[in-house]
């Protein structure tokens, strides 16, 4: 089966039959065809395919006669603050993100520096499927050009948007797990200008990653095994293109990455107070860290492009997911772990807590998180079945299925960029957690199982 | 805007108009379809200076990576230097960006095996099988490799050419030389060469980031600024090329260019005398190479036009030395390819052998008259064009090797589709001027009423 998703999200698909380099080009046609003149940012993160994906942007890029700034291996939100900051019309950043190494995909940004919202998403699925793409004659044809300068320019933003005096002052000592990604430079630049003692962890960007690139508990187990003996402060995880973080305590306890949007957006309220929106499959310790500051919660289908599409639109302080992906508005135009990092530290350093104490002030409820593999044939109508069932339960329905309850909620739902349906429940009581995933995922198997025969 | 007809995929590559028919996703998908060919292991990549080339060369990367190949970018050299340095290295294959002598408006892949030979004309029919069938076995994100620079491909050939003559014998004579490049891949690479042989170099067109200053084919009327420069710098001579320096045009120290079609024979006439060989070149080459072999009793062979067909000539019957009318000289020992530094290398050579100055060397062969002319022709007019001209030409003796030529014993008329363009080529060649213009003009007005 090919493995391949072309949606809102761009497009995303395991390198070999599924991603292949014709695709890239011709999507890349289609984005330098819809921004229409201009110039437009690339870089890409350190995945084996990423070369090959960006000479195939690059190619797809130059054939429309746009100009091209190519910042090379960069993170996600660098790629953002770049078309921002150059008046770009767009950018796209190569990355798989959290997918594994088999994996990649381009995230196409707009001349805002975020994701392309679903109407924009829209016209450009249209440019690539009606495949008229504009062609340069050779005296139109440009030259990729790097961009000096631009990631001093970001460094210097991170720092005016932080209390980096009361940072510096708590000399904070830190292991960073970088998964062999692309964040290595400037996360070492923005902890030295913020004195914090950096430990790397998986440093290099080899093309191999240590270990699965999502900041979860489970991929943070060698980052965890570090802390006590080398006795910091915390350690944090980044993915492959540093637009999520995961964290880890100082007594060496792995945080779910649950945590990385309550924590940001607590520190958050103290700074700029607003509105916090989230995706529906987001936990509901951000609901307390709102009531605590009397902001609202608004909830969106899952995905950075409308949650970011709704945050911006509703002015608020933070947007972010459960994945640890988290926008500090309206500094960041797309998730970006250091200024998330950075704020949580913020936090931590005004408050003089540690982050044991500062999480354990959150709610606390229990979260089960799970998946399912699923063929791409059967993923919607497995799901069509999950709505059927579920029907006159007062179940939201945008977004696969949605219930709630005073204590808990389960949502149930098709990934946007893999083959699998995910599962998440929380509670108050861990047994109803457990009872409500338990049911789901019982119901989930049965039905794939079904539609399998 | 309407999109002409401009794809041309032939024996000489893929060819077309950038913004027209050579489009990223042609250039990705025939990479991919070549590294499958080829198969997974160093592929070359150079390219000619042309605007175009960093939007053809990333698409031909990211085409030979997806099928586990890898890309070996050389940067801009000389085709002959690329093609030298497939065998030197033991690459798989190499893919060469250039359209040659073409207008800067197009670009080109010319694919290149592993014997540094481009594709004969079989494997070239198997390469667009697989194009056309559009399944090339791709690999995964782990088994993808990682494209290599390497900057050591004009010293290797230069040092390999200057090996082949008496290059102390050449430095000797201090030639001054003019050295026009047309800003494309030899513009650093000839002003070395000529400089390493002792030459005093004044450049012309060397500026690799501007756009060809004139058009790239380095015909007569061309090449005007060469032989004025010649002129008022007193140079021993001018060289031009054409933008992937495959092609040798030469200016004595008057000023007067000797047409392309005497490199060749210049050539030849030096190294068949000192080593006897039969020598193959194309039905457009003019009757002076079959004079000069005669001198030497070599035999001479003809082959259609396109480099390819010279050399699996040379191959069949054990030449040595090739060539083509357009300014080609092919040397086995050196490199199975047109090799305009090898040209230079010969004449320097003899130049300095004999002592005397170009005109006088040019003064030494036979003169025969050259007329050339070109009718636009879409791929399904060629036939009827032809037949029209076999008719008007009826009894007289006939080669239909390319095109159709008409024998006379003193002169001959052709006319050809060309290789890279949708055009007719006409040429005549006779004892005058006047003698090839009228037979040139016969064939034009036989064609003109089919029009």
């Amino acid at each position: 089966m090919r493995q391949l998703k072309i949606g809102p999200s761009g497009i995303r698909g395991v390198v070999g039959d599924g991603l292949t380099p014709e695709l890239l080009v011709d999507f890349a046609c289609a984005f330098g065809t819809w921004c229409d003149g201009g110039s437009i940012v690339i870089g890409h993160d350190s995945r084996r395919s990423s070369p090959m994906a960006h000479s195939a942007v690059l190619s797809g890029l130059l054939a429309t006669g746009v100009e091209v700034v190519d910042l090379g291996l960069s993170p996600t939100p660098l790629i953002s603050f770049a078309v921002r900051e150059l008046g770009a019309a767009g950018g796209i950043s190569i990355s798989g993100s959290h997918n594994d190494a088999r994996w990649n995909a381009l995230k196409f940004l707009g001349p805002d520096g975020a994701h392309l919202n679903a109407v924009k998403s829209e016209e450009l699925l249209d440019t690539f499927h009606a495949r008229d793409f504009a062609r340069a004659p050779w005296e139109k044809i440009r030259k990729a050009v790097p961009a000096s300068g631009i990631e001093d320019r970001y460094i210097e933003c991170l720092l005016a948007w932080l209390d980096a005096d009361a940072i510096r002052s708590r000399r904070f000592r830190i292991v960073v797990d970088l998964c062999n990604g692309a964040c290595a430079g400037v996360t070492r630049r923005l902890l030295d200008a913020l004195r914090c003692e950096m430990v790397p962890l998986n440093l290099e960007a080899t093309g191999e990653f240590a270990h699965p690139p999502a900041p979860n508990p489970a991929n943070m187990r060698q980052l965890a095994t570090l802390i006590q003996p080398l006795e910091v402060d915390l350690g944090v995880a980044l993915n492959v293109d540093g637009d999520r973080a995961g964290f880890v305590t100082a007594g060496g306890e792995p945080l779910s990455e649950e945590f990385t949007l309550p924590l940001a957006a607590r520190a958050r309220m103290r700074r700029r107070p607003g509105p916090i929106v989230t995706s529906l499959s987001t936990s509901r310790m951000v609901e307390g860290v709102a009531r605590e500051a009397g902001q609202q919660v608004m909830r969106t289908n899952v995905g950075e492009g409308h949650v970011m599409d709704r945050g911006l639109t509703e002015e608020a302080s933070i947007a972010g997911e459960g994945s640890g992906g988290v926008a500090i508005l309206p500094n960041s135009m797309t998730y970006d772990a250091l200024l998330t990092l950075g704020v949580i530290l913020e936090w931590l350093a005004v408050n003089d807590q540690s982050l044991k104490s500062a999480t354990q002030e959150l709610p606390s409820y229990t979260m089960r998180k799970g998946e399912i593999p699923c063929t791409p044939d059967a993923v919607h109508r497995v799901l069509e079945r999950f709505r059927r069932a579920y029907e006159g339960r007062g179940a939201q329905l945008e977004d696969g299925v949605r219930l709630e309850w005073d204590d808990a909620w389960i949502h149930v739902r098709a990934s946007n960029t893999e083959p699998i349906l995910r599962v998440i429940a929380e509670a108050e009581a861990p047994e109803r957690a457990d009872e409500l995933y338990q049911e789901a995922m019982g119901f989930a198997r049965r039905t794939i199982h079904l539609h399998s025969d | 805007m309407a999109r002409r007809l401009s794809l041309k995929i032939s024996v000489a590559g893929v060819r077309g108009i950038v913004g027209e028919s050579l489009t990223p996703q042609l250039v990705t998908s025939y990479a991919a379809a070549f590294g499958t060919y080829c198969g997974a292991g160093p592929v070359l990549i150079g390219s000619d200076t042309r605007p175009s080339r960093e939007m053809v060369k990333h698409a031909a990367i990211a085409g030979l990576l997806s099928v586990g190949c890898t890309p070996v970018d050389v940067g801009i050299v000389p085709v002959p230097a690329l093609q030298f340095h497939v065998r030197k290295t033991g690459a798989f294959g190499a893919i060469c960006i250039s359209a040659s002598h073409n207008p800067i408006e197009w670009n080109a892949l010319k694919f290149i095996g592993p014997d540094g030979i481009v594709l004969r004309p079989n494997q070239s029919e198997e390469l667009t099988d697989l194009y056309h069938q559009g399944f090339y076995p791709r690999v995964t994100a782990a088994e993808i490799a990682e494209t290599r620079l390497d900057h050591t491909v004009l010293s290797a050939h230069r040092e390999a050419v200057i090996a082949l003559i008496d290059a102390e014998h050449v430095r000797r004579r201090g030639f001054r030389i003019v050295a026009d490049c047309t800003n494309g891949a030899a513009s650093l690479a000839m002003p070395e060469f000529l400089r390493a042989l002792g030459c005093e170099v004044i450049e012309l067109n060397t500026d690799m980031d501007e756009p060809f200053p004139r058009n790239p084919e380095p015909l007569p009327e061309n090449i005007g600024g060469l032989c004025t420069l010649v002129r008022e710098s007193g140079a021993d001579m001018g060289i031009a090329l054409d933008a992937d320096a495959d092609r040798l045009a030469l200016v004595n120290e008057l000023g007067e260019p000797l047409g392309e079609d005497c490199t060749i024979a210049l050539a030849a006439r030096h190294y068949l005398k000192r080593r006897k060989s039969p020598i193959v070149v194309n039905v457009s080459t003019s009757r002076i190479v079959d004079d000069v072999a005669a001198e030497q009793g070599c035999a001479v062979y003809r082959t259609r036009v396109g480099e390819i067909h010279v050399v699996k000539k040379m191959i069949e019957v054990g030449a040595e030395i090739g060539g083509e009318h357009n300014g080609g000289v092919i040397l086995r020992e050196v490199n199975p390819c047109r090799d305009s530094f090898v040209g230079m290398a010969l004449l320097l050579e003899s130049l300095a052998e004999e002592g005397r100055t170009l005109s006088e060397l040019r003064g030494l062969l036979p003169h025969y008259a050259t007329v050339k002319a070109k009718v636009e022709c879409l791929p399904r007019e060629v036939a009827p064009y032809l037949r029209a001209l076999q008719q008007l030409f009826a009894g007289e003796q006939m080669d239909t090797t390319d095109g159709l030529t008409v024998l006379w014993p003193d002169r001959w008329l052709q006319a050809r589709p060309s290789n890279t363009e949708p055009v007719l080529r006409i040429t005549a060649e006779a004892p005058t001027e006047h003698e090839a213009e009228v037979l040139v003009r016969e064939a034009l007005d036989c064609i003109k009423p089919t029009l």
